[in-house]
């Protein structure tokens, strides 16, 4: 049986007298994209964290392809690129340059040529990419971040509300990525509220409601299972 | 090794901005215009004066006056009688800066005995700067020299007689023993109880400030939680942090100490000192320790700053929490340079010596009086201090609350600065 992308189990995290995931569980394949829905402070973002080594979990195990994320957590790193909700870039780099800076944390000196080539395509940015990130609009930015994520083509791409804030056509095109992203070594993990976008790019979801995942499928198997027309309403019932 | 250096210069990079750089380096400016103002107004006060003088006087003294000026002075018009406005007119048009009428009864008063000898100085003053003002000033003192050698042939008196006391010192500094007076010991030391506390104030703030901006930076731009991300080890990305924002700050400190250097050296302390308090100054070996006690404040500014970072909301915030940053390294800048810390009670004592930056302000002075010891002592408790605040910068970068701000009510208390 081959070692799942992500293998999360029983996980717990609290924040003072919050107690933020109650046992989260859930498992992403390779070859997968799987999005994990939830309202606002459903744990989505914090499991996510945990998941990209930036938070330590209170309780439970999570592992990127076989490495647990709180022993090993540069050998997780090795395999993941995290895209937070609101990031940005180093204002007085160039996107050119960012993506040379983030290439040669994964790429050797001979392939990050390559590697930033990829990016500067996978960003669409054109002639902008030269220019200082500090100038570019939110929607450059994001699209900057997902190339430069994408590019050293990781086993597992992290991505929180990767078109929040994007015009339609920015939006588009990042999810024309993500969508393409996958491989037979390779799985995305995504958050969203955009139901429409969830169903359009991912194999499989994860209903996640005050803290746990509440229920697991793919978009068409929730949408029969609560006997409803779309996943949105699917989530509704699940949640309520 | 190379991820270090990769995560350096983009620390350096991102901190070499104008919006940076450019408030740091205008105190500089400010300082080197202030220092090159002063030099401009000594060389202004050694300058001769260029005078115009009437002599009414068909007496001695008139005489005297008229040559004490003539030797003093550049006399761009010396005439005899005449209207004043005429006077007035020609040293002006001569470019003179005064002009003075010796009255006819001039040497009659004096040797009268019954009155002063008065004359009229009439000055013009075009700029009005302290320039300006001053060159009058010089006239004045060419006067008053005028004065005295009238007294010497009124009285006959030799120049000794007329200063007839002379003092010889010998002064005692602790168990040193100077054959100078306590104002020359004052000269020679103000460098040291004043300039250097106040270079050790500087390169601490502007240190711990470039590691601030730099955390300040990332929280702003939202780039930190990518950072922590890659697969690297979070020391080194705390040891990138210290060393290309102190790359930076020492930077701007080097730059802040030569302008206030240079603006010191401009302000004239008058006699040196004499050679005997070549005693009191530093040896290659003092200045090594100064620099090693110099070495780990830095060190300890740069991981304080670092672990006040982790709690900044954002550029803004980052800088008011460098507030607290500046007292610890303000307070001893200033005890140091009005007390003798090693008089001061044992508590207020206790309390300065364990801020970690006293240390280097006190050493020049337990240095020059045979105090190595406690040189040395300060030294291995700020080596203890250094590492207690690096483990702790980079334990706050493997934990939560590097992403998340919290730390109780400390992290409350923080947070509230920034509002």
């Amino acid at each position: 049986m081959a070692t799942p992308a992500v293998a999360i189990s029983d996980l717990q995290k609290r924040f003072g007298d919050t107690q933020a995931l109650r046992g989260v569980t859930f498992e992403v394949s390779s070859g997968e994209i799987f999005g994990l829905v939830g309202p606002n402070g459903a744990g989505k973002s914090t499991t996510l964290r945990i998941l990209s080594t930036l938070l330590d979990a209170d309780g439970g195990e999570v592992r990127v392809f076989g490495a647990d994320v709180a022993a090993r957590p540069n050998a997780a790193r090795a395999a993941l690129r995290y895209v937070p909700e609101e990031a940005g870039a180093y204002e007085n780099m160039t996107g050119r340059q960012y993506l040379e800076f983030v290439a040669r944390f994964y790429v050797d000196g001979a392939g990050t040529a390559g590697t930033v080539e990829r990016g500067v395509a996978l960003s669409a940015l054109g002639d902008r990419i030269d220019d200082r990130t500090g100038e570019y609009s939110k929607g450059m930015t994001r699209k900057l971040l997902l190339a430069a994520a994408l590019m050293t083509e990781p086993r597992l791409a992290i991505l929180d509300e990767p078109t929040s804030g994007l015009d339609v056509r920015n939006a588009r095109q990042v999810r024309d990525v993500i969508k393409d992203y996958p491989g037979d070594d390779r799985a995305v993990i995504l958050s969203s509220h955009n139901m429409l976008e969830v169903a359009f790019l991912c194999d499989r979801v994860g209903l996640l409601d005050d803290g746990i995942v509440v229920d697991t499928g793919t978009p068409a198997e929730l949408v029969a299972r609560y006997a409803v027309e779309n996943l949105e309403e699917a989530f509704l019932e699940a949640t309520a | 090794m190379r991820q270090f250096l990769r995560l350096t210069w983009k620390e350096a990079r991102e901190l070499l901005r104008p919006r940076y750089i450019i408030p740091i380096l205008f105190v500089p400016v400010l300082f080197v215009a202030m220092g090159q103002g002063i030099g401009g107004l000594e060389d202004e006060l050694a300058r001769e004066p260029t005078v115009g003088v009437v002599n009414n006087d068909t007496g001695q003294f008139g005489a005297t006056v008229v040559d004490t000026l003539e030797k003093g002075a550049n006399l761009t018009y010396a005439g005899t009688g005449g209207p004043t406005a005429e006077a007035l007119n020609r040293t002006r048009a001569g470019g003179g800066e005064a002009l003075v009428v010796i009255p006819a009864n001039f040497t009659e008063r004096i040797e009268a005995g019954q009155a002063q000898g008065r004359v009229h100085l009439y000055a013009f003053v075009d700029s009005i700067g302290i320039t300006g003002i001053a060159s009058s000033g010089r006239v004045e003192s060419l006067l008053s020299a005028a004065g005295q050698r009238i007294t010497l042939a009124v009285t006959g008196a030799t120049p000794t007689q007329l200063a007839p006391i002379a003092s010889d010192y010998t002064t005692f500094v602790r168990n040193e023993r100077l054959e100078e007076p306590p104002a020359a010991l004052s000269n020679v030391l103000s460098s040291q109880f004043i300039f250097i506390p106040v270079v050790i104030l500087v390169v601490i703030v502007f240190s711990g400030q470039m590691v601030m901006n730099s955390m300040g930076i990332e929280k702003e731009n939202k780039t930190l939680e990518t950072l922590l991300t890659m697969p690297v080890a979070r020391r080194t990305i705390v040891g990138a942090k210290l060393v290309g924002s102190a790359s930076i700050g020492l930077l701007a400190a080097a730059v802040m100490s030569v302008s206030l250097f240079y603006y010191q050296s401009s302000l004239s302390f008058g006699d040196g000192g004499g050679e005997a308090l070549g005693a009191l100054s530093l040896g290659a070996v003092d200045y090594l320790l100064v620099g090693v006690s110099l070495f780990f404040s830095v060190l300890i500014a740069l991981a304080l700053a670092l672990c006040l970072g982790v709690f900044a909301g954002d550029r803004q915030g980052a800088q008011i929490l460098l507030f607290p940053l500046m007292i610890l390294a303000g307070g001893p800048a200033f005890a140091t340079m009005f007390v003798d810390v090693t008089t001061l009670a044992l508590p207020v004592k206790a309390v300065l010596l364990a801020i970690p930056f006293t240390h280097p302000a006190l050493a020049p002075k337990e240095l020059m009086f045979g105090g190595t010891g406690i040189v040395l002592a300060g030294i291995v408790y700020q080596a203890i201090v250094a590492a207690v605040t690096i483990w702790f910068a980079i334990y706050l970068f493997n934990s939560d609350r590097i992403v998340t701000g919290n730390a109780g009510r400390l992290g409350d208390w923080l947070r509230a600065m920034q509002r």
